[in-house]
């Protein structure tokens, strides 16, 4: 996937947001208990931080000797416009997660996925979303009782009620 | 003549027996699922069978435990994602066969060697329990310290490109295990006064981030391409590749009895040290490590079930938990009215032999299982990449979330899904950053524990270090694995032509750990 | 097992709750059950296993669910920021009346409402078998004569081992003793057992079996009275009197509900955790595992919290441990 010999778009500056990112933990890692002792909370990440800024500036180092690949674009083998679009739609479902509900953000989130990426018909993305989360409900929810956010559906008043029908078949 | 009537109670008794077959099928998909855990199974399981008497509850508890280990084998082969922590390093060659085509033969050795495993575990549990586990508790601070140092060196077995970018990885994975109030002192660490932090990044989180997101993400590079037909004619291996595997999967098994036995490691580090040492007792791999290579399967697959009897041993003698698991089974005996603890195999040695009964009887249905109904898992994997995607990502969530019922998780999760993203196009290598979130609490704890018992004196560490006779072995250890990878390097190194790379630092992992 | 597998099946498929059979309006829906500590915990433990009976009195189904991290004050947040209908429950510890003083959080359980104080522990001393003392007197001076070379574990500020320590030094003075801190008295005894210190303060409940089978050497039970369980252990007050004062302290299980929880939720909840609670099969778990039923709630479970607040708070104070004054907060001294 990636060559030793050239640079691939975006890669030096990636190299030193994680320089920099590093450097910037290794400096709250003192402010957490500074050189007190051997066996303060700080003395681990501190020792990690400072080889994952060592680390960092040495790959940095060789990055920046190394010369661009020619025949890569950032826009086509780093983030094509497909990735991009997905990145932003998980950014989208984990804001909406909550104040929706697993349900339908979950569904929205599906559809649109599955229209996107197959280029079928609305009722295949439709029919296999609906097929994926009544599946993954029933296991997450009702089995393992994983209490996903519920948001604007009365899951539990319905849950409920038909657990109601079904005590009174019994 | 008791014990063997306690042993069959569970093959003897219709009941029984299809709980712990109920529980192994179970236990294979919740394994296999990202985000649903044995441990949460498990838990679950305590409410559920409150009513019930300790023998069947027990019974269910062990097939999904038994089958949840071995379960997590799937996903990873099929998909790079691992379900369930201990089987990371499941991931590294399974998934590259996976690509071949060779899907089913991956899944068929990980099934055989699992079972193998699977039973040298059981065995050492039924002979020598209070053996192992008189050892066992005599692990101090420094050696488990020792022990994740040991575990960290396989960052140059995972660092498949550049071992710098391997070093940055692991150093990574071990500062975020550090973030969070820390256990021992509740010191915030890289909280930044946000509440949310204080309970740290789940690792869970972390990995499904890494491993799932990110690849799903990469798989849109490539999102018109069909799926690569897998080939289901060759799922029982021969018995003369078993044969072949054989000397490895006994010294896999023994590392995963002994590192399940330990209270406090479990069968995600054992998979991952008896990875490394398959890595360097196999001479010729018929194909290298991390493209594909058998042993790279039958090494953590044997060790990660040998750990589930290892994580017995200590529970049955001592009452003393292996790992997650096995401290709810504790409460489960506790609730059926069994003092677990050093008396029970006195008093009740009944439950022992039952318990190993159960365990052989799981084993035997996971190996059934597991070699049926391959071929409907695997045609997951043959569908077309525009449902699978979003399917995987909508998985990746509802997993991170029900691991702590947390929706910052989810949070972490997509982030690392996309930090991850990059992280692989430029050539660093996700396996170390796991690797270091999980020993990052079994070396920190450990270190401090070991230097605060020695009143913080370097000098009283190091005579401890080398007088200790385990200690010592540990630290030899160390050296050896650690001088044994840096001749190698660099003889890799002069055998390349082309641009010169800067030489590594040879200090890096033990600055690292040490200092 | 009484259950039939397929009726089992269906139940596994339907949640784990039985069928409603009262029409009353509480509960209408699933209730949220947030334990403050991890699977496999003794909070744990003893909440599954009170809860299936409760479910059975109230007619509707309790989903319990660990909300981990930061001592627990994740959970207790989680529960006190949500709505106050009796849909979210804690079922916590002790350890939220010392967040306060101890920095952990705004919160504690003046937000709740209790709905039953299950039942509290008593700590034990325990040292490694081999441990050149036998009882407190002679540990005492082995401490005073070794200083510092003695290990004892902790488990952070605020832990049971942290309040035991407070005491014996309010008693004794400074303790010259080296703290060896782990993450819960789990593994902190399991260290015990290995040698990796020589003495710990745990719950009673964690070191009954290893006492029994000689595998940790008992040193003084932290109560006025022997304990059933082991008869043989000397009470603290017979080696010194003047812990009398402190006593009876330990750590305690409860449920409890945000407060501003409607009276007849509550009242609802209360009773269908007291009649769990007063199951035998509780009861005798309670016993096997060394805590003393207490079941109780309303008035009586406040003034216990507070009592027990008052006390533990201010002991940490005059020890020095505390990040805040319990003053701050209004806690009377006792």
């Amino acid at each position: 996937m990636t060559s030793n010999t050239t640079r691939r778009p975006g890669e030096l500056a990636f190299t030193l947001f994680l320089a920099v990112v590093s450097l910037f933990l290794l400096w709250t890692a003192f402010g957490i208990s500074g050189f007190e002792a051997l066996s303060s909370p700080g003395a681990v990440p501190m020792a990690t931080t400072f080889a994952m800024l060592a680390t960092a500036l040495i790959v940095a180092v060789k990055t920046a000797r190394r010369p661009a690949a020619a025949d890569e674009k950032l826009g086509r083998d780093v983030l094509p416009p497909l990735v991009f679009v997905f990145a932003l739609f998980l950014l989208a479902y984990a804001l909406l997660l909550k104040p929706l509900g697993f349900l339908p953000t979950s569904a929205l989130f599906l559809v649109g996925s599955v229209k996107i990426l197959s280029g079928r018909g609305w009722g295949f993305a439709v029919g296999v979303s609906a097929l994926s989360l009544l599946v993954i409900y029933v296991l997450f929810r009702i089995v393992f009782t994983v209490l996903m956010p519920a948001g604007i559906v009365p899951e539990g008043e319905i849950l409920q009620a038909l657990r109601g029908l079904f005590g009174a078949g019994r | 003549m008791e014990t063997l009537a306690a042993f069959f109670t569970v093959w003897a008794d219709p009941k029984l027996f299809a709980l712990v077959a109920v529980g192994t099928f179970a236990g294979i998909y919740i394994g296999a699922i990202p985000g649903l855990s044995v441990t949460m199974a498990v838990s679950i399981l305590i409410s559920f069978t409150f009513s019930w008497d300790v023998n069947p509850a027990i019974a269910l508890m062990i097939g999904i435990f038994m089958g949840g280990v071995y379960g997590g084998s799937r996903t990873a082969i099929l998909l790079n994602i691992p379900g369930a922590p201990s089987a990371i390093a499941t991931a590294l060659d399974g998934y590259p066969m996976a690509q071949r085509g060779e899907a089913g033969e991956a899944i068929g050795i990980t099934t055989v060697m699992s079972f193998i495993g699977g039973f040298a575990g059981i065995i050492v549990l039924a002979v020598a329990a209070p053996v192992v586990s008189d050892f066992a508790l005599s692990f101090q601070p420094r050696d488990y310290m020792l022990l994740a140092v040991l575990g960290l060196l396989l960052v140059g077995s995972l660092a498949s490109g550049s071992l710098v970018k391997g070093i940055f990885a692991g150093a990574l994975g071990l500062m975020l295990g550090t973030v969070g109030m820390d256990p021992l002192t509740f010191t915030e660490r890289f909280t930044f006064e946000i509440p949310l932090l204080q309970s740290g990044i789940s690792f869970i989180a972390v990995m499904i981030g890494l491993f799932g997101v990110s690849e799903a993400l990469t798989q849109l590079h490539q999102i018109d391409k069909a799926a690569v037909r897998q080939s289901i004619d060759r799922i029982v291996p021969s018995w003369s590749t078993v044969r072949k595997h054989l000397p490895l999967s006994m010294q896999t098994s023994a590392i995963g009895v002994f590192i399940g036995a330990l209270p406090g490691t479990g069968g995600d580090i054992a998979a991952l040290l008896a990875y490394d040492h398959a890595k360097r007792v196999t001479r010729n791999p018929e194909r290298a490590f991390g493209d594909g290579a058998i042993e790279g399967l039958v090494a953590p697959e044997t060790a990660n079930n040998a750990a589930v009897g290892g994580a017995f041993i200590p529970m049955m003698t001592l009452g003393i938990p292996g790992d997650a698991v096995t401290a709810i089974m504790i409460g489960a005996l506790f609730i059926h009215g069994l003092n677990p603890g050093p008396m029970l195999m006195v008093e009740k040695p009944d439950m022992f032999w039952f318990i190993v009964g159960a365990l052989v009887l799981a084993n035997f249905c996971m190996l059934l299982f597991g070699l049926t109904g391959i071929r409907l898992f695997v045609k997951i994997v043959e569908m077309p990449r525009a449902v699978m995607v979003p399917l995987i990502l909508l998985l990746s969530v509802v997993g991170a979330y029900a691991v702590n019922n947390s929706i910052t998780d989810v949070y972490w999760m997509l982030g690392f899904g996309v930090f991850g993203y990059f992280l692989k196009l430029y050539g660093y290598p996700l396996g170390p950053i796991i690797l270091g979130v999980i020993l990052s609490r079994l070396l920190d704890d450990n270190w401090r524990r070991a230097i605060i018992s020695e009143r913080e004196s370097l000098p009283a560490f190091f005579h401890g270090l080398v007088t200790s006779p385990l200690s010592l072995v540990l630290f030899l250890s160390v050296i050896f694995i650690f001088v044994s990878q840096t001749p190698l390097w660099k003889r890799w190194r002069r055998g390349r032509t082309g641009p010169a790379r800067p030489p590594a630092e040879p200090g890096e992992p033990e600055d690292a750990t040490l200092s | 097992m009484r259950a039939p597998l397929i009726a089992a099946a269906i139940a596994a498929v339907f949640g784990f709750g039985a069928g409603v059979s009262q029409a009353a309006d509480y509960p209408s829906k699933e209730i949220q059950g947030i334990i403050q500590w991890g699977a496999g915990g003794s909070t744990d433990t003893v909440m599954r296993a009170v809860t299936p009976k409760a479910e059975d009195v109230l007619g509707g189904s309790i989903v319990l669910q660990n909300v981990t991290g930061g001592v627990g004050a994740i959970g207790l947040n989680q529960v006190a920021n949500s709505d106050a209908d009796g849909y979210t429950l804690l079922m916590g510890a002790e350890n939220p009346l010392l967040y306060k003083v101890m920095g952990l959080g705004q919160k504690d359980y003046s937000d709740f409402v209790p709905i039953n104080i299950l039942a509290r522990g008593t700590p034990i001393l325990v040292a490694r078998p081999d441990a050149p003392y036998d009882d407190y007197a002679s540990m005492m001076a082995y401490i005073k004569q070794h200083p510092n070379e003695v290990k004892f574990g902790s488990t952070g500020p605020g832990g049971v081992p942290s309040v035991v320590t407070a005491m014996i030094e309010n008693v004794e003075g400074k303790l010259p003793v080296t703290f060896v801190p782990y993450d819960g008295d789990g593994p902190a005894l399991t260290a015990l057992q290995g040698k990796a210190i020589d003495v710990m303060p745990a719950v009673l409940g964690a070191a009954i079996e290893g006492v029994k089978a000689g595998k940790m050497k008992p040193i003084a039970v932290f109560s006025t009275d022997k304990v059933e369980q082991l008869p043989d252990v000397k009470p603290i007050t017979e080696a010194d009197e003047k812990y009398g004062k402190f006593l009876p302290w330990g750590p305690f299980f409860g449920i409890f509900a945000p407060k501003g929880t409607p009276d007849d939720a509550v009242a609802t909840l209360q009773d269908a955790f007291k009649q769990a609670a007063d199951q035998d099969s509780f009861k005798q778990l309670m016993d096997n595992r060394g805590f003393i039923l207490m079941n109780v709630s309303g008035k009586e479970a406040e003034d216990f919290m507070a009592k027990w607040q008052s006390n533990t708070t201010w002991l940490l104070q005059d020890a020095g441990l505390t990040k805040k004054s319990p003053e701050e907060f209004g806690i009377a001294k006792p």
